[in-house]
């Protein structure tokens, strides 16, 4: 599903923030990416997301190679991939049913449909009755959970969430990991970067460690 | 073909939103364009109900021989056929006009009646009227024709009458060029107005960009709403400058009326019909479309 294969990547000039990186992941599987702050986790997500292209090495997803794919190509190959970045990026000038409806608009789907499956999307994510308000009305767990909501309503095989827990309690981040393994239930590739130890020790998975000059596959753990 | 539909609608729909979000810089924005735009709306009236006078009056030449009191009508028939078949590549149309029936003509004008009653004969002489073909050159070789014939022994006078008319078209010819430039000057304006719109547009809308984007959109679908954008207030600008131009003309051809009358004439400026209105529109929302696709392609590059 996801591969790497001697990957490394750099901005300008600057020292190499992911070095030789190789691993690769089968369909369905739960992966975290762990690592300390700056160690270059969102930047491997944003690899796997297509929203930057490493500087050597190639990366393949959904049997693709993202270094050959086309700028046209590229936004059809970003829909089978659902992302969460660290900051959310929800639209505060829109209800939270339009900020669903967003990817839907994307692909072009009839008005009935659409809103029929963002409804859906937002049901998942517990959210129902919170449609028409705006993202800034909601607590951060509930942004949180809008923004998996928008990630997830396009049905994609990849699911990657940057940090998702991160500024919420406990109880919330366990709802929002919840409802990650809710969908990688039903076959959705699901990594989930995170620095927080606590979290990786509860659920016992798959985790790739990224350290400053350094990247392990860990493998799963309990 | 649905799915195209549908990314017009949507785009459409955001296009407007955009519009409305923010009343006062768009209103501002279609202002100013109407108001450039009224200004070459205006001159293409004013063109547009020219033209018909100076087609009325012949632009041709036209050359009138005044044959001598004593000069009998078959003399003056006669010396038609020979003009006619003597100069055929330069002459559109002669005509050889009666003493008899230009008095009976001017008897039959009110201002005329009376001064001719006093008259104890017709003190008109017989007339040939030539109209020469235009050829380009048709001016210089109608000056050249009225100095030949007025040398002819049977011809009193020659006048050459159409100089006026000639310098009606010169003036339409020139209005035309102004028109020109001032359809010049609205595309950089509209190009200028847009383009900017579009670049603050492209800012405030950096995030719905990116998201956009992070979702799957094609560069096409972040653009779209931009060009919708262009042409909506391209469009908004046709139909306001449309009205500003109407107003302004329905004060204008009050006085106007009132001086063509005293010349015993009914003409007023009207704008021109609605296919070249419509034309005109259409055009102006293309240019504002492609000046947004111009300033997406130069500010979305985040």
């Amino acid at each position: 599903m996801i591969q790497f294969q001697h990957v490394f990547k750099s901005y300008g000039q600057g020292a190499n923030i992911l070095a030789d990186i190789n691993f690769s992941i089968t369909p369905g599987e739960f992966v975290f990416v762990s690592g300390p702050s700056g160690a270059g986790k969102s930047t491997l997500l944003k690899l796997i997301g297509g929203l930057e292209a490493p500087t050597r090495g190639s990366i393949i997803v959904k049997g693709q190679r993202m270094d050959q794919i086309g700028n046209r190509a590229r936004p059809y190959l970003r829909r089978a991939v659902g992302v969460i970045l660290q900051n959310m990026h929800l639209l505060y000038d829109r209800t939270a049913f339009e900020n669903v409806m967003l990817p839907l608009a994307v692909i072009g789907l009839n008005s009935d449909k659409a809103a029929a499956r963002a409804r859906a999307a937002i049901e998942k994510v517990g959210l129902s009755g919170k449609e028409k308000l705006n993202p800034i009305a909601l607590s951060g767990g509930e942004q949180q959970r809008l923004a998996i909501a928008r990630a997830i309503v396009n049905k994609p095989a990849i699911l990657i969430a940057d940090e998702p827990t991160a500024n919420l309690d406990q109880a919330s981040a366990q709802k929002i990991l919840e409802v990650f393994r809710d969908f990688n239930r039903v076959g959705v590739t699901t990594l989930i970067a995170s620095h927080d130890l606590e979290l990786l020790r509860r659920h016992a998975n798959r985790t790739l460690l990224i350290e400053p000059g350094r990247f392990k596959d860990l493998g799963t753990h309990a | 073909m649905k799915t195209w539909i549908r990314h017009h609608f949507y785009a459409m729909r955001i296009a407007i939103r955009r519009l409305l979000a923010t009343p006062f810089s768009s209103l501002t924005n279609i202002a100013v364009i109407a108001l450039v735009l009224a200004l070459p709306l205006l001159a293409s009236s004013i063109l547009v109900s020219m033209e018909p006078v100076a087609r009325n009056v012949s632009v041709n030449p036209a050359i009138t021989l005044f044959m001598k009191a004593q000069v009998p009508l078959a003399e003056t028939r006669e010396l038609g056929e020979q003009l006619q078949q003597e100069n055929q590549a330069y002459i559109e149309k002669l005509e050889v006009i009666d003493k008899n029936d230009a008095l009976a003509g001017l008897r039959a004008s009110e201002s005329w009646s009376n001064a001719l009653k006093v008259l104890p004969r017709n003190p008109l002489p017989n007339s040939i009227v030539v109209t020469i073909k235009a050829t380009g050159d048709q001016a210089s070789k109608a000056q050249e024709l009225a100095q030949t014939w007025s040398s002819l022994p049977n011809v009193d006078t020659v006048q050459f009458d159409s100089a006026w008319v000639q310098k009606l078209d010169a003036i339409l010819s020139f209005t035309r060029g102004v028109l020109l430039l001032l359809a010049i000057g609205v595309a950089v304006v509209v190009v200028g107005t847009v383009f900017n719109t579009v670049r603050m547009q492209a800012l405030v809308q950096r995030e719905e960009i990116a998201v956009a984007r992070l979702v799957g959109a094609t560069e096409s679908f972040v653009r779209r709403p931009f060009l919708y954008l262009g042409a909506l207030t391209g469009m908004a600008a046709g139909v306001l400058s449309l009205l500003l131009t109407t107003f302004g003309l329905a004060s204008l051809n009050g006085a106007i009326a009132r001086l063509s009358q005293s010349y015993g004439t009914d003409f007023v400026i009207r704008l021109p019909d609605v296919t070249w209105l419509a034309t005109a529109i259409v055009l102006v929302m293309i240019v504002a479309a492609l000046a947004a696709q111009w300033s997406m392609t130069r500010h979305s590059r985040f």
